[in-house]
């Protein structure tokens, strides 16, 4: 059962500052509902990856898309996107957690509010249900108006994805959301992921392939730009058919 | 003598010069401070603040006329500073970000800070004061600008790269455009230390005297007239110092403590400030 697909990368190629050649046709499916995760060693273009499917990389000049993404019957690389809106239906979650500097309730009304959504009784609610997607919300009610920088560092990433979640995107990137968290907390969020699958699609960047293995669905595997092998996770971990993962996955490199 | 010995006197002579130079250096300050303080404390009276000048050698009166004018002219130059050196540091630090023209304005905003205080007096003194034929306020608030310019801005744009870009881009991720990023997010996480900017900026101009002495000059009576020269408290200490009376010189003094305590109440609140954001991390 491979399901619908949300996005696919077809023939996607990306070129940073004009010059170098970051990802090199790349192919690859993303299915509705699942978790999809991106695996592979270090400036392999997994992160490059990811940031082309929120057109991140327009914030910097120079940089260069080929070939497309296919997300509703469109091209969302073509330049007549507006980047503004995908970015509110395709979230994204950071490394490093980035609450921004104000309460816990203004932080996840910020993309609310950015959509014009201005009803005190709208927003609140919004906020709470976000929040309990994000299984935060028994920890902060009590304190939804204080600074988010009191939270924890686990607290911080939850209430960022609960941030990405208020604006009820349907496809959430994550780029190696637990690598600067505690065991524990890293734990949390991965639950959070795998529960979140059935409403938003998630794409996944980690450096843990245990983590992969745990909680995704689907797993690509790259290497120097090259998508090397994409398939059910469980294949890509017991049986995989290119020797360059089966390298990966057995620890031989990266 | 063992090399132990040899270490211990190096270490010794090192601790006694640092030490010589440290209290030679705040010697000087502590002298100053006291002396000011001292004479100032004498002639600090309530008619300071709300008399005008008595006719000259005649005792008596206040220097009302220069606490006004030197509010008006440096609030003027705060409107006028302030508001261009925010936003040219935002210029720097986010639109312009990374491109040779950011470095260039860096580079000569920071020999802006140094130029003599003079010569941008001498400089409002020929586009703004000589093309009307006599000295104005407006002169001056002028000059103090374009010193607080550069500090604000470089403040600004340096307080704006202490901002994680990842903030900026979590912010993107959320559909928010770039104004709405700097306004929301970037000012935000910036404020505190903008702020001390603009208080040393202010704290900067309030003790400048020879921009004023050729643009907004001197009053002797009191003034609200921008167009008219107007009095301040720097050029009035200067002028009353060199004066020829035991009141003026009396009176200089108490106006020297008060703009002292005035800039040090400025800059002590703009290292709270910057202790209060940073400390609060």
């Amino acid at each position: 059962m491979n399901g619908l697909k949300e996005l696919e990368a077809k023939q996607l190629n990306f070129y940073y500052s004009g010059k170098v050649h970051a990802l090199k046709d790349i192919n690859l499916p993303v299915y509705k509902n699942a978790v999809t995760a991106l695996i592979g060693p270090s400036g392999c273009g997994k992160t490059t990856l990811l940031r082309c499917f929120n057109r991140m990389h327009d914030l910097y000049q120079g940089n260069k898309y080929g070939g497309e993404i296919i997300f509703k019957g469109g091209n969302i690389l073509a330049s007549e996107i507006d980047v503004i809106d995908l970015r509110s239906r395709i979230g994204m979650v950071f490394q490093k957690p980035t609450p921004f500097p104000m309460s816990i309730f203004d932080n996840i009304a910020y993309g609310l509010r950015i959509r014009g959504i201005k009803k005190k009784l709208e927003l609140s609610q919004r906020v709470e249900k976000a929040l309990n997607h994000a299984a935060l919300w028994n920890e902060v009610k009590d304190k939804l108006q204080t600074n988010s920088y009191n939270l924890s560092g686990g607290q911080q990433q939850r209430l960022v994805i609960a941030r990405a979640l208020a604006v009820e995107p349907e496809v959430l990137l994550f780029d190696e959301p637990t690598s600067a968290l505690d065991p524990i907390s890293t734990g949390k969020i991965e639950e959070l992921v795998v529960n979140l699958k059935d409403e938003v699609t998630i794409i996944i960047v980690t450096h843990n392939m245990q983590q992969a293995a745990r909680i995704s669905d689907w797993t690509g595997f790259m290497m120097l730009g090259d998508l090397i092998e994409f398939d059910k996770t469980d294949k890509i971990f017991t049986n995989p058919s290119q020797k360059l993962t089966e390298d990966y996955i057995t620890g031989r490199f990266g | 003598m063992t090399r132990e010995h040899i270490r211990k006197i190096q270490s010794f002579t090192a601790l006694s010069l640092s030490t010589l130079a440290a209290v030679i250096g705040l010697v000087w300050l502590v002298f100053i401070l006291g002396d000011i303080f001292v004479h100032g404390m004498g002639a600090l009276k309530l008619s300071l603040f709300t008399k005008d000048p008595a006719p000259a050698g005649i005792e008596g009166g206040g220097l009302r006329n220069a606490f006004i004018g030197q509010l008006i002219i440096t609030f003027f130059a705060t409107l006028i500073g302030v508001p261009i050196g925010i936003l040219g540091g935002t210029f720097l630090a986010e639109y312009a970000r990374g491109k040779k023209i950011a470095q260039l304005i860096s580079i000569l905003s920071d020999i802006m800070v140094s130029v003599p205080s003079i010569v941008i007096g001498t400089f409002i003194y020929a586009i703004m004061v000589k093309p009307f034929g006599h000295f104005n306020g407006w002169a001056g608030a002028v000059a103090l600008a374009i010193i607080m310019i550069p500090v604000v801005l470089r403040t600004t744009e340096d307080m704006l790269r202490l901002v994680p870009w990842t903030l900026r881009e979590a912010a993107f991720a959320l559909g928010a455009p770039y104004y709405k990023v700097i306004i929301q997010i970037v000012y935000r996480g910036a404020s505190a230390g903008i702020l001390t900017g603009i208080l040393l900026s202010i704290a900067r101009v309030a003790g400048e005297t020879a921009p004023l002495l050729f643009t907004s000059f001197n009053n002797s009576f009191f003034s609200t007239n921008m167009n008219e020269p107007m009095a301040s408290l720097t050029v009035t200490i200067f002028q009353y110092a060199m004066g020829p009376y035991d009141s003026w010189h009396s009176q200089a003094w108490a106006a020297s403590l008060v703009i002292t305590i005035f800039i040090l109440v400025l800059t002590i609140l703009g290292r709270i400030f910057i202790k209060w954001r940073f400390g609060n991390k």
